[in-house]
């Protein structure tokens, strides 16, 4: 093939390129933007919307869900997917209950929970990756099983009777300022985002997450254990899985078997809608962050507004959709897919 | 002429990018003849045929199918206007019979329902015609390939295809199966229905050919009667003389030490090669027929394909079993296709180099990483408007040479180069060859597998022929025509071709 020396007017296309890029920037940012317009929007609708005691509670509200969808957000960047992590917030939250029930010490309970948690994770992103079957199927056996497993454990009752001091520490809140304190819960759930947000940034772990879904031929064949990397990620959102069922179990001050069913939805959705690319490689957990906080923001209005739960399901839904679309004419717009 | 089913007139195609893929090619094809079409890889070939059957509309010039001026606007198109092409991937679905393959799209039957007993009809006249001995009920992923074309013929049929389109129908056919498509070619000729047949084998063009046309660099060069023509004036035809890349600069001789030694290596589907060895700052090239071995061999040199070796690395023992032991030991692979198996399209320049150099650290220093990187690229005359851009909006040459800094970045010094100026243009190629000219003389090994036989023949100390998964020949480009090492590749693979 010869490369012409005149240049074809229909085949070239200068004009307006840098204007478009700009849009494109603010396009690719949208749920930054998103965020702050409903931000405002509540702001307006409600006197109560911000208060010092409104946000804390929005942010204790989304901890749970939000450190799902951190883990969510590795695994998502590899362009797999982690439906059990549902039930694992379940069965760690049940692990923890049962153990310091039975008199374990809070602080190993929780670090047993937390192992198990790993453990299912690493597992199934194990036969995912070395089996080669897509992690969709894995996980959602995963799913069933793992609830399962937690509901032999505890009888399918919620196990009470669990240390005073666990309980509190699930109502926390740590004073930052004089007059301002903020769920501890809240605390942890900024602080697993922000270890995230530099592992993916700063460690060679997450440069190689961005490459093997990005590229998962090209990962391997620059030599990078791509199999481990799979593994690792589905380690890290059972991991953090687990560790959100600690974080509800000392909320409710009760292990609860039914917790977190259909938590895995809400988690995708948030990774989705932050900008996450479901086919790997793109997005971050600054834009699970917003999203997240999106979700519950909304949540937030129409329980200020009055509006019951039904209106939230079918508004989120929409909203979801609205988001996934957009991000699909991006795509499409930078020639990708 | 009243006999021509369809002409083509200077029809011109130019990719985004201005990259001209055919440049005012002309071709008229006659009603009952087998029109063959030769060329070299990039000649043309596929975008000329595509234009045919309705996948690509032309930039510029005219179809006209019997008389009538023509504007496709997609394969169904053409395909009701008379023109089927039988892809050499064929596009049949696997798990369906062949009457539901042959009449897809277009069941007979009324609301919606299937009438089986047409379509039987239909299809078993079709398969009858080409002389195939299997039922309409078959399912198509138990035949042989050659059964599978069978069908894909047959469904042309169905469409009442006055020119049925082949490209390379022989890839993976034997000698006998091949036979037998003859002689369906000859008897859907006899019927009045025209063939356009596409192949770089001479033998083929010879055994069923009634005339052929030869492209070279995106334009027609000139249509034959294949009786009487010499195959010299064939051969010419097609490949022309390509004077800055056919050139042979004169090279340095290669240090003596050796680089890598294969005394023997056994692989997957009869890989066989044998006292195969590239010393330090020599370039080796690997010539022959795609799916001679050349990729295969590559791959197993970089620990990617399971097999029994004998060789050595720079004197010691070397049996990579995955690519991170072959980069540990300083040997780099360029993949074939590099949009799929070397970058990572959407991720930044610099994170791409920087990727196979990453294994030794834990922690990233984003600013570290492009002070390594910016003057690696410099170093490969890499243009880019800065290594944040995502690898995506490079052009190919400069894509492949951000593939080049990953393994100039690491440091190897056994470089596996699979087809690497493929989808390059000549200027790009010739850039391309320039800088593998001068990793050699940095002392690093080389071996290079490319089906353009001229890059190899201008660039390379020696030339391995390969066939069938073994290394048959081996030439000294400078003391050797470039022809006969063509014929070895060519020639050698009609003469081998007996069974399996």
């Amino acid at each position: 093939m010869n490369t012409l020396t005149q240049t074809d007017p229909k085949t070239t296309r200068r004009g307006g390129f840098d204007a478009r890029r700009l849009g494109a920037l603010m396009l690719r940012y949208n749920f930054i933007v998103i965020f702050f317009a409903v931000v405002v929007i509540a702001t307006l609708l409600s006197d109560d919307f911000l208060t010092v005691r409104n946000i804390s509670n929005l942010f204790q509200q989304a901890s749970v869900v939000g450190i799902v969808a951190i883990g969510m957000t590795f695994v998502i960047l590899t362009a797999n997917i982690d439906l059990s992590v549902g039930s694992v917030v379940a069965c760690g939250g049940m692990v923890a209950s049962l153990l310091m029930a039975s008199g374990w010490p809070p602080l190993l309970a929780i670090g047993a929970a937390l192992l198990t948690g790993a453990c299912l994770g690493a597992l199934m992103g194990a036969i995912a990756a070395y089996a080669a079957v897509p992690s969709f199927i894995v996980t959602l056996a995963g799913l069933v099983t793992v609830r399962g497993v937690t509901y032999l454990m505890s009888n399918g009752v919620p196990i009470g009777g669990l240390p005073r001091g666990f309980g509190q520490f699930g109502s926390l809140a740590v004073p930052l300022l004089p007059g301002f304190a903020f769920p501890v819960l809240a605390l942890l759930f900024l602080a697993v985002w922000g270890i995230a947000a530099l592992v993916l940034r700063y460690t060679v772990f997450g440069e190689y997450v961005f490459a093997t879904g990005g590229n998962a031929e090209a990962a391997r064949l620059s030599g990078l254990p791509v199999r481990l990397i799979v593994t690792g990620v589905f380690a890290i959102s059972g991991l953090l899985a687990a560790f959100s069922g600690v974080l509800l179990t000392a909320r409710l001050r009760i292990g609860q078997p039914t917790a977190a069913q259909g938590l895995e939805l809400d988690a995708i959705a948030a990774v989705v809608l932050g900008g996450t690319s479901l086919f790997g490689g793109r997005g971050g957990v600054v834009g699970t962050l917003f999203a997240v906080m999106l979700l519950q923001v909304l949540r937030n209005i129409f329980n200020l507004l009055g509006l019951g739960s039904f209106y939230q399901m079918t508004i989120t839904g929409l909203i979801i959709i609205a988001a996934i679309l957009l991000n699909r004419a991006i795509d499409s717009r930078q020639g990708r897919r | 002429m009243s006999d021509v089913v369809l002409s083509v007139d200077r029809a011109t195609k130019i990719f985004p990018g201005n990259v001209v893929a055919l440049e005012e090619a002309s071709l008229s094809i006659r009603r009952g003849e087998v029109h063959c079409l030769l060329g070299a890889n990039g000649a043309g070939k596929s975008t000329l045929l595509k234009i045919i059957a309705g996948a690509h509309l032309p930039t510029s010039g005219s179809l006209t199918l019997d008389g009538v001026p023509r504007r496709f606007r997609s394969p169904l198109d053409a395909a009701q206007a008379g023109i089927s092409m039988i892809y050499q991937e064929l596009d049949l679905v696997p798990q369906l019979s062949a009457a539901q393959n042959m009449l897809l799209g277009r069941v007979p039957g009324r609301w919606g329902l299937v009438d089986r007993r047409r379509r039987q009809e239909i299809a078993r006249e079709a398969l009858a015609r080409v002389g195939a001995n299997f039922g309409p009920d078959a399912q198509v992923g138990a035949l042989s390939i050659a059964n599978q074309q069978l069908t894909a013929i047959a469904r042309a049929l169905t469409l009442d295809a006055r020119l049925i389109i082949m490209d390379e129908p022989s890839a993976a056919l034997n000698e006998t199966e091949l036979e037998r498509i003859f002689a369906v070619i000859r008897a859907l000729t006899r019927q009045g229905i025209a063939i356009l047949y596409v192949s770089h084998r001479m033998g083929e063009i010879r055994a069923i050919g009634d005339r052929v046309t030869a492209l070279r660099g995106g334009r027609t060069i000139e249509t034959f009667d294949v009786a009487g023509t010499p195959e010299r004036s064939l051969v010419e035809a097609v490949l022309g003389r390509d004077q800055a890349l056919l050139e042979r600069s004169p090279r340095r001789p290669a240090r003596d030490a050796l680089a890598l030694g294969v005394r023997r290596l056994r692989g997957p589907h009869g890989l066989d090669i044998a006292d195969l060895s590239v010393r330090e700052g020599e370039i080796v090239g690997l010539s022959g027929l795609n799916g001679s071995g050349r990729t295969s061999f590559l791959r197993a040199l970089f620990g990617d394909l399971r097999c029994e070796a004998d060789m050595t690395l720079r004197g010691a023992p070397f049996s990579p079993r995955r690519p991170g032991d072959a980069i540990a030991r300083g040997v780099a692979l360029v993949p074939e296709d590099r949009k799929l198996q070397g970058l990572v399209l959407d991720s930044a320049i610099y994170r791409n180099a920087m990727l196979p150099s990453l294994r030794r650290r834990r922690l990233i220093a984003h600013p570290a990483m492009r002070r390594t990187v910016a003057p690696v690229l410099a170093g490969l005359s890499t243009r880019y408007s800065a290594l944040e851009q995502p690898v995506r909006q490079l052009s190919g040459g400069n894509q492949q040479k951000v593939v080049f800094a990953k393994w100039v970045i690491e440091g190897s010094r056994l470089l596996l180069l699979d087809e690497p100026s493929r989808g390059l243009d000549v200027g790009a190629k010739a850039e391309l060859y320039a800088l593998i000219r001068g990793l050699a003389e940095q002392g690093a090994a080389i071996i290079v597998a490319s089906s353009e036989l001229d890059e190899i023949y201008a660039n390379c100390d020696r030339i391995w022929v390969f066939h069938e998964g073994r290394n048959v020949r081996c030439f000294d480009p400078a003391l050797t025509p470039r022809d006969d090492i063509l014929k070895a590749g060519l020639v050698g693979h009609l003469v081998a071709e007996t069974a399996s």
